[in-house]
């Protein structure tokens, strides 16, 4: 069998320096990589683990027990007519997808330098695998609201159908903040120390624990600059059906999210011709 | 199309080493701010000073025939892996251009992509997966790749319990079945035995034989001369021979080898 050498596409390889195209035709012409990413990296994290994918949950359930203990019961923070578990709950579950997918993100390309360093593929995939992969968290946390909402007697309105307007947008903004962090990583290992404080800080900026009407009119322009917030109150509307569409919150971050994105796809790119340097 | 698998002209590429050699490697954005601080007046007073760099590559020009096998040699800092991470597009070279027609699959070194935890089989589907092989072609020919490793009893084992052999082994045999018609092989077969070391240099014949065109890395004068008909010696970043693979062509190499 000899190859044929006729129609072959031919490459130019040449010193590139600044802003160079997304090519995401390419991108396109990978994604069979792209659930092999995502394959490996759920395959890998239960390997050799004892409790596997329970572990999903525990982190969620967890918190929520712990927060409607605290802030539900104690404090007397106010959830409305949703009982404070289901209202904190599906904030938990669009928050803790996000920390996730933002974290392994932000690790993505440090984390693989043995490949990076050595084969060929679009740097790109390696967060944006990251964020996909981590929805199967997400949906399994979904899951145990099932139960949840039951022993409450709860039932999600029409509004569900929405849902999956959110996580889109949930996955956008894990992404957004995920491709700097991961380039900024190969230059800069402080973004490991960083993202516990960073994760915890912007928790406190996000309706999780609390709902938006605590945070004072005047400072809602600002707040809802945090795509995070859109998300969350987004879930909290769809699931539970609890206050009003946040369409304004939904667009204002909705730009900011997009901005942060584009430019961040932008930067990535600038940066990854170094990444096999570098890294 | 063209009668050239790749061709360069002038190709080069710089690192920056020495005083900034921190930028390259680990290091904080603390430690960052505190240096340029603290250098800041003698920079003012030097004006804009170049740090310490060094050519790994510089001015290499040639051109390889669709089909062609060519050893490249050369001692460690050479240029060689450089060379092959610019044609495989993992690094970028800094002045002169390379063009490959075609698609190139690269074995640059044993295990890229592998992961410990899979067995064999999952990792088999991975590797091919990186390296740029579709799922279909994976399947198709999973089992050549298995026979030609012969890791059959192994194959739902992880790789982490393998032992060097095994894992070189399994590797390779991947590598060795990429639908590409530009193959470059760094070292590759250094560590296997000697029996797989002849299979895998039949089958490097056989790729070639197929059309494809080989480009072949190693320390191992004897395996150049039996497998490629032509040779590339690279010294210090610079392309010092590039000619038919003869006797003359070990004295050159021995020649060099004294220099260092």
């Amino acid at each position: 069998m000899r190859i044929d050498t006729n129609n072959l596409k031919r490459i130019l390889i040449k010193p590139q320096s600044g802003w160079v195209p997304l090519n995401l035709h390419e991108l396109w012409a990978y994604r069979e990589l792209l659930w092999i990413f995502v394959w490996r990296d759920i395959q890998a994290r239960y390997k050799q683990t004892a409790a596997g994918i329970t572990w999903v949950v525990v982190q969620p359930v967890v918190t929520m027990v712990v927060f409607s203990l605290f802030f539900g019961r104690w404090l007397g923070i106010s959830s409305g007519d949703v009982p404070y578990p289901i209202f904190t709950f599906c904030a938990l579950v669009a928050w803790t997808y996000f920390v996730h997918a933002m974290t392994v993100a932000s690790t993505s390309v440090v984390g693989q330098q043995s490949v990076v360093s050595r084969i060929y593929f679009p740097r790109l995939l390696m967060p944006i695998s990251a964020v996909v992969g981590g929805l199967i968290d997400l949906f399994t946390s979904l899951l145990v609201l099932v139960p949840l909402m039951l022993f409450y007697g709860f039932r999600p309105g029409p509004e569900i159908m929405y849902l999956p307007i959110f996580i889109l947008l949930a996955v956008m903004t894990a992404l957004a903040v995920g491709v700097w962090l991961a380039a900024i990583n190969v230059y800069f290992r402080d973004i490991n120390h960083a993202m516990p404080f960073i994760t915890q800080l912007w928790m406190f900026g996000t309706p999780v624990a609390y709902p938006i009407s605590v945070v004072p009119e005047q400072y809602r322009a600002i707040y809802e600059l945090n795509p995070m917030v859109a998300v969350v109150e987004g879930f909290r509307w769809s699931l539970a059906g609890q206050g009003d569409l946040p369409l304004r919150a939904i667009t204002v971050s909705m730009v900011a999210m997009f901005v942060v994105l584009v430019a961040g796809l932008y930067w990535f790119r600038r940066q990854e011709i170094r990444f096999a340097d570098v890294v | 199309m063209g009668e050239f698998a790749v061709e360069t002209v002038n190709l080069g590429k710089q690192y920056k080493i020495g005083r900034r050699s921190a930028s390259r490697g680990l290091h904080t954005l603390y430690e960052d701010l505190v240096r340029s601080a603290v250098t800041w007046p003698r920079r003012k007073a030097q004006g804009a000073t170049s740090p310490t760099t060094l050519w790994a590559l510089r001015g290499v020009e040639f051109k390889i025939r669709h089909g062609e096998i060519v050893g490249l040699i050369g001692h460690n800092g050479a240029g060689k892996s450089v060379l092959l991470k610019i044609l495989s597009r993992i690094t970028w070279p800094t002045e002169g251009m390379a063009a490959i027609e075609g698609k190139v699959g690269s074995m640059l070194e044993v295990g890229a992509g592998f992961h410990p935890e899979f067995t064999g089989r999952e990792n088999l589907y991975l590797v091919g997966a990186i390296l740029g092989m579709k799922m279909p072609d994976i399947k198709r020919q999973f089992d050549a790749i298995v026979d030609f490793s012969g890791v059959h009893e192994m194959l739902d084992t992880p790789v982490k319990r393998y032992s060097s052999g095994m894992y070189v082994r399994l590797a390779f045999s991947v590598a060795a079945h990429l639908d590409c018609n530009i193959m470059l092989f760094d070292e590759v077969i250094a560590v296997g035995d000697v029996d797989f070391r002849k299979k895998c240099l039949e089958r490097i014949r056989i790729l070639a034989d197929e059309g494809r065109t080989v480009i072949f890395v190693s320390h191992n004068m004897e395996t150049v001369y039996d497998l490629c008909p032509r040779a590339i010696i690279l010294d210090s970043g610079q392309l010092v021979h590039d000619g038919p693979t003869d006797a003359s062509i070990l004295d050159r190499y021995a020649h060099f080898a004294h220099q260092h």
